[in-house]
């Protein structure tokens, strides 16, 4: 019982932070058809903020050692910083080519980003400590305890996720971002701001990435300049088997792998552990074979099809 | 003169759409354009709403040039489109749908009288206010987006085929609502119709636009009979080619 209780759990944070990371995508796609795949990488150099720019093997905090408050504004706003600037010096010169051209033009720009770190930080992985008392355990009951960090993430994604419900549903500019998400021309017809809506998006998603920087270097205490890349599968796994387009879609997609990958590691016998993404993928191809369009099926998915 | 096209060829890649044409309409005017399917009359009002960029020509919207402009500029300057296909918000309620053009208003105190004046209009749209856009029939849903095109304020409203995929007595509605609208409060509109019957009944003026050319333009009132816009919209002599009726 306590091992199952420990289990959902950690089904349930894996799938919140992948939901939050589906999320990202997805809001950048509903309005703009582009995947963005540096969205990752995006995480990647909020991570290496924290600490002062330097090829030195052992890094040193620079943000990373603010007061938590202030650390957590500084990582967000950069960035946040990063995805607007990435729109109006990269996307938005794409933004009337085909979806797989943007989708191209996105993975240069990860890439163009992993580089610069390497340049930078080089190459080598860096210790770093940020909050270090959410690492610690928590006794629920007897003999049931878990990360702290696991239900903070859980938490916090709850609260974004309301947040942002009530941000699109309550305010003039999240119904206007959702008129455009499901009709762009039809909202620029009727005078909505095509150019800030999709400004809003990638500040939207900057900020969801820089929230995610702190939860993921926080767990892994560690820093990669290809740390972004096998999480940014995982979210755009997750987007399309809850159906592009569909921001619900992209939160029960993450939420599904999220909980797959971790109840496959509970089931699955010990030698067939190593092959649990393997198991993931393959139920992802399943679940695609059954719903092309994804779980979740949106107005601008059937359009495409 | 309100709007003036202004001798406009647009291109889908290599392909023209429109070889220069011209279309004017004076405040006030009900100005229709016919013409058969491809015949390039959508894209005449895309062109004019800033979707599609003229390759040449000018189109001038109360003495300023407004080709080249972005759609939200083109909204924003007083011309506001109904496009083919309804489009409505579907995820939107139609309350939302109605108020989403009012954003860009200047004169905050009229939104609420003109809303109430659309909702008096379409009393529909008030019993179900609150419901999913996409929810409503296609009658509906035409109500919808030409009271939620009234509802920026325009200067002059362009409509694209209103009757396309509505039962006839809706189409009369819709053209009641839209001639109602012109008396009441003066607004000038440019529609695009297939039927030439509908246009010659609705329309101040008329074009008729085939293959990207403008074949024949009049007064309504000089064009009655309907002869000669038949001829300019198929091309052909009357009784001379094809059996049959054909359905216009």
């Amino acid at each position: 019982m306590d091992y199952v209780i420990q289990t959902i759990i950690s089904a349930l944070s894996f799938g919140s932070f992948y939901a939050l990371g589906a999320l990202g995508i997805g809001l950048l796609f509903s309005v703009l058809r582009l995947i963005n795949f540096a969205h990752g990488d995006f995480i990647t150099v909020g991570g290496f903020a924290l600490i002062v720019p330097s090829s030195a093997v052992v890094a040193t905090m620079a943000i990373g050692s603010f007061h938590p408050a202030l650390l957590l504004v500084c990582i967000v706003a950069i960035v946040v910083l990063l995805a607007l600037v990435s729109y109006f010096l990269v996307f938005q010169h794409v933004q009337n080519a085909s979806p797989a051209t943007m989708m191209i033009v996105s993975f240069a720009l990860g890439y163009t980003l992993q580089n610069v770190i390497v340049m930078i930080y080089g190459g080598r992985p860096k210790a770093v400590n940020i909050f270090p008392e959410l690492t610690g355990q928590v006794q629920l009951s007897d003999g049931v305890s878990v990360q702290i960090l696991q239900l903070v993430i859980i938490a916090v994604t709850w609260v974004l996720l309301i947040a942002l419900v009530l941000f699109l549903r309550r305010t003039q500019v999240g119904i206007q971002m959702r008129a455009a998400a499901e009709d762009f021309r039809m909202a620029r017809m009727l005078g909505v701001n095509g150019k800030n809506v999709i400004a809003l998006a990638f500040i939207l998603s900057g900020g969801l990435a820089g929230i995610m920087t702190l939860l993921f270097v926080t767990q892994t205490g560690v820093l990669t300049f290809r740390m972004g890349v096998p999480i940014m599968l995982f979210f755009f796994i997750a987007t399309v088997i809850g159906g592009m387009g569909s921001l619900v879609g992209a939160v029960v997609g993450g939420y599904s792998v999220g909980i797959v990958s971790v109840v496959l590691s509970a089931i699955l016998p010990e030698e067939l552990r190593g092959f649990r993404d393997a198991c993931v993928f393959i139920l992802v191809i399943i679940v695609l074979l059954a719903r092309p369009q994804g779980l979740v099926l949106t107005k601008a998915a059937k359009e495409r099809v | 003169m309100l709007l003036d096209v202004d001798n406009i060829t647009v291109h889908y890649g290599r392909l023209a759409a429109l070889r220069g044409i011209s279309v004017t309409v004076e405040e006030g005017e009900i100005v229709c354009v016919v013409g058969p399917n491809g015949a390039g009359k959508s894209t005449t009002l895309l062109a004019i709403s800033g979707v599609l960029h003229p390759t040449d020509g000018a189109v001038t919207f109360d003495g300023k040039n407004i080709a080249g402009m972005s759609p939200e500029a083109v909204a924003r300057a007083g011309i506001s489109q109904v496009p083919e296909g309804r489009h409505v918000f579907t995820t939107l309620n139609v309350e939302e749908n109605l108020r989403i053009g009012t954003r860009m208003r200047k004169d905050r105190a009229e939104i609420e009288k003109d809303y109430k004046r659309v909702l008096e209009l379409f009393p529909v749209l008030a019993e179900r206010r609150r419901q999913p856009a996409g929810k409503l029939s296609g009658g509906e849903q035409q109500m919808l987006v030409i009271g939620r095109a009234l509802l920026t304020s325009p200067r002059i409203m362009t409509i694209d085929e209103p009757s396309l995929g509505l039962a006839p007595n809706l189409v009369d509605r819709v053209y009641e609502v839209l001639l109602e609208l012109r008396r009441n409060r003066g607004l000038t509109l440019l529609i695009v119709e297939q039927s030439s019957e509908r246009a010659l009944k609705a329309a101040d003026r008329l074009y008729v636009l085939r293959s990207g050319e403008i074949q024949l333009e009049g007064k309504a009132a000089d064009l009655q009979d309907g002869k000669r816009v038949r001829q300019a919209y198929f091309g052909f002599e009357e009784g001379v080619t094809h059996e049959g009726e054909v359905d216009f």
